[in-house]
């Protein structure tokens, strides 16, 4: 219903003539071809079939986003909402089916069963999508947490637990997604002046910046140029702002001519949705291992559901993905209690080519055993405290939800810059973490809002939107270097819990006990990661 | 003389005055070792040590009275039968005056029991637990945690062990050497009790270890054993053991052991499997070439027949020129 309406004000007068664009098309491929090798190295090259562009006309929009995902429908909520933006026209593009799939998710009665998506939202940007955007999430889906508690997989005495309060709020992506997506429509059936067009089943084919001796109005050079983005359904806009909200492999970025720096750490993760023997009964709390192949995480879900993420080498990774759900059930369990040289010979044994039902059995009740056994030990080394192992150790695993388990690769990238003339990134199209300290989405919230924030100030004071030294460098400059200082340290913890050296594992275990006991270091520590400055 | 001595000593002084005893720096290194031994030693500290350690936590009926020293208080409760748990500064009194001992009276069992136990310190042992985790027969090991006496030992003396077995090998040898099986000390000062069975049943594998590699029990073969045993399991004390034990000996004995045994050893015991993983119970039945073959160890020069065959010659040749 509200894919195609057509805007009823257009705030852009420049070029409303389509003859001359369609001609400055035809002219931008004469061009590139014959003249200029150098333009066409720096512009991308254009699309073979030009017969799209000259049946349906370019429309215009001030902003386009191009990504509907949590941190691209956060974003277009966030304009929407603000005085100062909502006049613009606004148009968000994505190829996957979000009229379909977002309100049906939304329209879910009961939290039957979790999705395996599930990210820890810091309070803030809690508050930035409850209060500033107002979105209506399903609370019964979300589940706050008022602790993580972090060990080292080589030892049992070295860990750190940070307590404080709604240290954090795991929510699905489905559901941030979907609530931005239901305010969005909510928004467009009550202004009725300035819908927001969403796009939805729609590939981004192709992006193409006119050469600027053509696109001239008025006799005035136009240094710099709106892109033009091509859809796979044959249309084609024009828009002043273009963001990116495009994940990883970002069309968008690869237009603006950003580069990035980073590098596939050699780690697959694996997810999964959980189902617990008991609901957490004292602390909901999330749980990490440092693991020396990979962290572990184990975190609370509503009920007895919880997530979990276990970074792994890639062998492993493909392993755990295809055991049956009651063996990876238990190996979770083992590898949060048990000791390396358990999980060694458990990995060994089932990476056998010969393994059968038999093996499966023996393994489970292997594991059994030994969980039973290391229990018993650790109760009598703390004074016989019956309720040890229930305070250090995550409550125990009873089974994985079926289909629910999934695998993708680790990485650290960050763009040089966020910013390009007339183009922004916001979200993983800029950056992209190693998920053990839970900022992803949290950086990308933090985009968003300071995005949202700097368009502002530039559209109150009548500047161009697109603009990168009036208006966007702004942007960039606010966030490069807190995502920056982020994604350093996330790389050097994971680092340094990724070496066997028995040097560095020494130290790194007696830090880790020193940090624990250190209040202040701590308070520091907790902050960061809840967001808090 | 008197008087020129003090004139001189005023005129020092004159020339060099001492600095006041409360000076400023003093004054600073006071306050500052004051403040923290304060916050160190100090009762607030003791209070907070106290509340961690659980004392103010659980309300018993004994008395919290922390004036008087408790002369009977011990580290821990014994974790296992015949435990006896000792205070760090304890061990290593142990160590000291048991190292010293072993080194002149290694015959004496005791020595050697209280020096190995000193010596285990619990990363090496952690080291040993995890290397049995990893293996498939060091795990069933750990968990049945089988117990090596001369009673069960005994017994194996009766079953028709084929020739040329692991079992016949060994009471070959124990022949050879005219002595009979014995058991093995018990564990008594390790702390964690994992630990402990690891090191009771390395000490009842020593004999296995002399066995299959035909080494007799005299002082060169012991440090040979100790040498294999050092590069192969890691035991703290056979490391010392291995290097220190032969600067006592004569010097035909040192030759022997430093050209012939000692790298015999080190080769062997850095290029076999894990000893420690070895079932020795189960494998008595299994033919010995077999059972040396899987685990990458061969049998050293025969030590008595060298020994007897230098001792001859070193006769003969002294007969012959010392005429």
């Amino acid at each position: 219903m509200f894919r195609r309406v057509p805007p009823l004000k257009r705030i852009n007068k420049a070029s409303s003539n389509i003859s001359t664009l369609g001609s400055s098309i035809v002219n931008v491929i004469n061009h590139s071809k014959s003249t200029t090798p150098l333009l066409s190295n720096y512009y991308s090259t254009i699309a073979a079939n030009e017969n799209n562009s000259s049946t349906l006309p370019v429309k215009s929009t001030d902003i386009l986003i191009v990504g509907g995902g949590p941190a691209g429908l956060t974003l277009a909520a966030a304009i929407k909402l603000s005085p100062n933006l909502k006049h613009f026209k606004t148009t968000l593009v994505d190829a996957g089916n979000l009229s379909e799939n977002l309100p049906k998710f939304h329209n879910l009665s009961s939290s039957a069963y979790m999705t395996n998506r599930v990210v820890s939202i810091t309070p803030q940007n809690m508050d930035f999508l409850t209060g500033d955007l107002n979105l209506p999430l399903q609370f019964n889906r979300i589940q706050p947490f008022d602790g993580i508690y972090v060990s080292d997989g080589l030892n049992d005495t070295s860990r750190m637990t940070m307590d404080r309060e709604s240290m954090g709020n795991m929510v699905e992506l489905l559901n941030i997604q979907s609530s931005a997506y239901m305010k969005l429509l909510e928004l467009n059936a009550n202004n009725n002046t300035n819908p927001i067009e969403i796009a939805d089943n729609c590939k981004v084919v192709d992006i193409v910046k006119p050469s600027t001796t053509n696109a001239t109005a008025n006799g005035v050079e136009n240094t710099n140029p709106w892109p033009y983005v091509k859809l796979d359904n044959g249309e084609t806009y024009k828009t002043r702002l273009l963001i990116g909200c495009d994940g990883f492999q970002s069309p968008v970025r690869k237009y603006a001519g950003i580069e990035t720096r980073g590098w596939f750490y050699n780690e697959w993760g694996v997810v999964a949705t959980m189902k617990l023997e008991y609901p957490p009964f004292n602390h909901i709390r999330g749980w990490q291992r440092f693991l020396p192949t990979g962290p572990i995480a184990h975190l609370p879900l509503p009920g007895d559901w919880a997530t979990l993420v276990w970074s792994t080498t890639p062998e492993l990774s493909k392993l755990l993905v295809s055991l049956p759900s009651n063996v990876f059930s238990k190996l979770v369990n083992a590898a949060f209690i048990l000791e390396d040289g358990d999980m060694q010979y458990y990995y060994r044994k089932l990476s056998d080519a010969a393994v059968d039902k038999r093996i499966f059995d023996e393994i489970i009740e292997d594991i059994d055993y030994r969980i039973e056994v290391k229990s018993q030990q650790l109760i009598n080394k703390n004074n016989s405290d019956m309720y040890y192992v229930d305070e250090n150790y995550p409550p125990p695993i009873k089974d994985t939800l079926e289909k629910s388990r999934a695998r993708f690769p680790m990485k650290m990238f960050h763009a040089d810059t966020y910013v390009a003339p007339r183009v922004c990134l916001v979200g993983d199209a800029a950056h992209a973490t190693h998920p053990l300290a839970g900022q992803g989405l949290n950086m990308g919230l933090g985009d968003s809002k300071s995005l949202v924030s700097v368009l502002e100030k530039a559209s109150s004071r009548g500047l161009d939107i697109g603009s990168v030294d009036l208006c966007l460098n702004d942007y960039w400059k606010d966030r490069y270097g807190t995502n920056m200082m982020l994604l350093g340290v996330v790389d050097k913890l994971h680092k340094l819990y990724g070496t066997r050296n028995e040097v560095v594992v020494g130290l790194r275990q007696w830090g880790l006990n020193v940090v624990n006991n250190l209040g202040d270091v701590k308070e520091f520590m907790m902050n960061v990661v809840s967001g808090r400055k | 003389m008197l008087a020129k001595k003090s004139v001189l000593k005023v005129a020092a002084l004159a020339k060099n005055p001492q600095p006041p005893l409360i000076s400023r720096t003093f004054i600073t290194q006071a306050v500052i070792t004051g403040l923290a031994s304060h916050f160190i030693f100090g009762k607030d500290a003791q209070l907070a040590d106290n509340i961690e350690n659980g004392k103010y936590s659980n309300p018993s009926t004994k008395s919290n009275d922390t004036t008087s020293i408790d002369l009977f208080k011990r580290p821990m409760e014994p974790q296992y039968d015949g435990h006896v748990p000792l205070y760090l500064h304890e061990k290593f009194l142990m160590y000291l005056v048991s190292s010293a001992k072993s080194y002149y009276h290694p015959e004496d069992g005791i020595n050697i029991v209280q020096l190995g136990e000193s010596t285990a310190i619990p990363c090496c042992l952690e080291n040993l637990k995890q290397i049995m985790l990893k293996d498939d027969v060091g795990r069933r090991i750990l968990r049945e945690r089988p117990n090596i006496s001369s009673e069960t030992l005994e017994a194996f003396r009766g079953s028709n062990l084929p020739p040329n077995s692991v079992g016949m090998t060994y009471f070959k040898w124990l022949d050879k050497e005219g002595v009979g099986p014995d058991t093995r000390a018990p564990v008594q000062y390790i702390d964690d009790p994992d630990h402990a069975y690891i090191f009771k049943r390395y000490r009842q594998c020593h004999d296995f270890y002399h066995a299959i590699n035909d080494l007799p029990i005299n002082i060169e073969g012991e440090i040979t054993v100790k040498c294999l045993e050092a590069c192969n399991i890691g035991i703290p004390m056979a490391i010392m053991g291995s290097i220190f034990a032969p600067f006592r000996l004569k010097k035909a004995q040192k030759e022997r052991l430093y050209d012939i045994y000692l790298p015999w050893a080190v080769k062997q015991g850095l290029n076999s499997k894990p000893l420690i993983n070895v079932y020795w119970e189960e494998i008595m039945h299994k033919d010995v070439n077999e059972v040396r073959e899987s685990l990458g160890i061969s049998k050293p020069p025969d030590l008595r027949a060298l020994r007897k065959e230098q001792r001859r010659l070193r006769k003969e040749l002294k007969i012959r020129y010392e005429r």
